[in-house]
């Protein structure tokens, strides 16, 4: 472990010279927990009057009171710290014990896969968990050897779930005597509408994760629960050229000519396509739950959320996992932090503040819009509708897809190239996962 | 007479070994001096570069996963790497827009203030002037790229809104636009990097003998002429300091294409550095992003050695005033 340690924090370091990365090493100075037993070292990335955020408290607080005699101690970090980090600083001994982590083949499963989280199949079968989980939601929590999820060991544990919808202004739907949509067909005679009034209906961006969320919605559209197993889960050979890919692709090169999406979104990031939203300059956005909270601050305007129409499977997941690492001097305690998260309690506040709690009853939120986000998220699961994202199968197809659509918005590459390019990235990604 | 000539040993031989001696002397006397120096660059740059090396000629995912041997594969993979190549390509943009114009622009301001601004102004105001183009050198790279992706923005950036006003219908899409981004990247370096030699050419120009350009104005010389003549000659030492550190900073350029453009739009801003990243932290092909760094650091060295060998020729020939 040690020697390991060491070969990787050397390359790390050889790695950064020439580049100059003075990102690169992971900061480990405030980590770690004592091996004592006394302390718990938590790790996430949640703002605290975020949904999370204000759950993981109550967590801390219920942990607290049921471990008088631990001292627990919380750190912040962010997102991008721990995604790029973690690798390099789980290879020490100066690790939490317990960290938030995203998930999918990409994330979780590379650390999986690294030795360097700690494997939950025990604690999950003997304190429930895999009881108290829906199956789409364990999808995420489970990988085999090779980092791929859905199959072998429990190495996280989500507390709550996200996924893609549809945003709509409806004060601008009513000036244009729009309904909203409830059919694919409706939803494309609604953007022909606005196109003709002179809006531009969609808010996108195309440097970042919006536009390939919507070429997937497009994909789920048109393919079925088969296609999204090979595709995510490498149940068998995706041919890229096939008819679900090409007409997803297809139609979405069509939105684009038509002014559907703003030809000049290529560079535009997915806070430029929530801003642009909230400021009314777009009446419709495809994106994620996460976004729910800030809209119900920010957006002065009538608005609502619905599921994409007439899809049966929608870009989603669980949420980020709860995870172990491998050195972790806590691991117990770990262990019973993690349980209280899924208690109703904490599940509660998850559910009141809009953060779609996986093991919660929306029948216990007040708030009505929260109520119908959590009952749209609620009828996803009970369709086992979650399809993940589209850039979860491989390490690194996240760029791939960026890149790839940006060239649909610029018109630089026709669908069918497009899908080439896909194609080829995800074959080498698949066989650099499956020959480790 | 005899014993005596036994006795004298020769003189040459002596002589010869007590220089050795006094030579190996001299070198443990100064080892305490040259031990940090030797350790910290062991430590810091030789081995990490070894491991380097070695995790190149393997496949790895990192952390504890095993190494797998792989040879010169790594290598050999990044010869048909379209990605690879078209990073290496637009290291000579940044080539261009790190080191070539800001040269040329930075020569020009320095002279300019130095000797028409400082003079007719007083050297106060050429020293803000001065400070005023360093600037985006302290200003953190990651907020000047946040400024410019603001100011650049497609739809509610200053530029193209300012445009639109102007009556520009279609304003060009700056950095979302294969045919823009990477000049629009480099008019964001040049911003950020003129600072650099505007500096080091004036306190250069401070250093020239001001008796050189009075003689030839004597000689009636104009400003061109003692600029030829004079200040380029002059200032040749500083010239390749800020060639040399401006190339070896513009092939490993990685804050602002990771601010700016991430690379993209489809790969048009893709540099070595940030590609090398790519793989190693959000691809987990440690080996093959190791591989690219090592490239990346045989033709960094490679550039360097050439241009102190040209900057060596050039300082022997002004000995020998040729």
């Amino acid at each position: 472990m040690a020697s390991a340690r060491k070969r990787y924090v050397a390359g790390a370091l050889a790695l950064a010279l020439p580049l100059a990365l003075a990102a690169c090493g992971g900061d480990s100075s405030g980590g770690g927990g004592g091996s004592d037993g006394d302390t718990l070292t938590v790790w996430h990335y949640e703002n605290d009057d975020s949904a999370m955020g204000q759950a993981w408290a109550k967590a801390i607080e219920i942990f607290e009171d049921e471990h008088p005699d631990v001292t627990v101690n919380v750190e912040n970090q962010t997102f991008e710290q721990i995604q790029k980090n973690a690798k390099i600083f789980l290879t020490g001994d100066d690790v939490p014990d317990v960290m938030e982590y995203n998930k999918g083949n990409a994330t979780a499963g590379q650390l999986a896969s690294q030795g360097l989280i700690t494997p939950l199949t025990e604690e999950a079968d003997s304190r429930g968990w895999a009881d108290t989980l829906p199956d789409s939601i364990q999808t995420t929590a489970m990988y085999d050897e090779q980092g791929l999820m859905g199959s072998g060991d429990w190495y996280g544990v989500p507390n709550y779930g996200e996924f893609v919808g549809v945003y709509y202004n409806q004060d601008m739907l009513d000036a244009q005597g729009i309904a909203q949509p409830t059919t694919f067909d409706e939803f494309e005679a609604a953007l022909a509408t606005f196109k003709a009034a002179g809006i531009t209906p969609l808010a996108e961006a195309g440097a970042e994760y919006p536009l390939g969320q919507l070429w997937y919605e497009l994909v789920l559209h048109y393919g079925d629960r088969d296609l999204i197993d090979d595709y995510q889960l490498f149940a068998d050979d995706v041919d890229f050229q096939n008819e679900a890919f090409t007409q997803a692709t297809e139609k979405l090169d069509e939105w684009i000519k038509a002014g559907y999406i703003a030809s000049d979104s290529a560079a535009l990031t997915a806070e430029d396509m929530g801003v642009s939203f909230i400021n009314g300059t777009y009446p419709i956005m495809v994106s994620g739950s996460w976004w729910f909270g800030r809209l119900v601050e920010e957006i002065p305007f009538t608005w609502t959320q619905a599921l994409f129409p007439d899809n049966t499977m929608h870009p989603g997941s669980s949420g980020n996992l709860w995870v172990v690492p491998e050195n972790a001097a806590n691991k117990d305690l770990a262990y019973d932090f993690i349980d209280i998260t899924l208690r109703p309690e904490v599940q509660e506040i998850l559910g009141q503040k809009g953060g779609l709690p996986v093991a919660g009853d929306s029948s216990s939120i007040t708030d009505e819009k929260t109520k119908e986000m959590t009952e749209n998220f609620e009828s996803i699961l009970d369709e086992d509708g979650l399809a993940f994202y589209p850039d979860w199968p491989v390490p690194g197809y996240y760029d791939v897809i960026v890149s790839e659509l940006q060239s649909l918005v610029n018109q630089s590459k026709s669908p069918s190239e497009v899908l080439d390019g896909l194609s080829t990235a995800y074959q080498d990604g698949k066989t650099d996962l499956l020959e480790g | 007479m005899t014993t005596v000539d036994r006795a004298a040993p020769p003189q040459e031989p002596r002589t010869r070994g007590s220089r050795r001696g006094r030579r190996s002397r001299d070198w443990v006397g100064y080892l305490p001096y040259l031990l940090p120096g030797l350790i910290a660059f062991t430590v810091v740059i030789l081995i990490p570069f070894g491991m380097n090396i070695w995790y190149s000629l393997h496949k790895w995912k990192g952390g504890n996963a095993p190494l797998r041997w792989y040879g010169l594969g790594n290598y050999t993979d990044l010869l048909a790497d379209e990605q690879f190549w078209t990073s290496f390509r637009n290291s000579i943009a940044m080539i261009l827009a790190m080191v070539v114009v800001p040269t040329l622009i930075g020569l020009l301001l320095a002279t300019t203030l130095f000797d028409v601004l400082g003079k007719r102004f007083g050297p106060r105001v050429a020293s803000v002037l001065r400070a005023t183009y360093y600037l985006p050198q302290i200003l953190p790279v990651a907020v000047a790229g946040v400024l410019w992706n603001w100011i650049l923005n497609s739809q509610t950036g200053a530029v193209n809104v300012i445009l639109r006003e102007i009556g520009v219908a279609n304003p060009p899409n700056w950095l979302g636009s294969t045919d823009t981004a990477l000049p629009t990247v480099m008019l964001v370096l040049i911003w950020i990097q003129i600072g650099y030699p505007v500096v080091i050419f004036m306190s250069a120009l401070q250093r020239v003998d001001p008796e050189l350009y009075e003689a030839a104005e004597l000689d009636g010389a104009g400003w061109w002429h003692r600029f030829r003549a004079i200040t380029i000659p002059q200032i040749k030492p500083e010239t390749f300091v800020i060639t040399l550190t401006c190339t070896v900073a513009a092939l490993k350029v990685f804050g602002p294409i990771y601010v700016l453009t991430r690379g993209g739009p489809e790969s048009s801003t893709l540099v070595p550095s940030y590609y090398s990243y790519l793989n190693f932290f959000d691809k987990s092909k440690v080996g093959y992003g190791a591989a690219i760094a090592n490239v990346l650091t045989v033709l960094i060295i490679l550039i360097a050695v050439v241009i102190m060998v040209l900057q060596a020729r050039s300082a022997r020939r002004e000995e020998e005033g040729r």
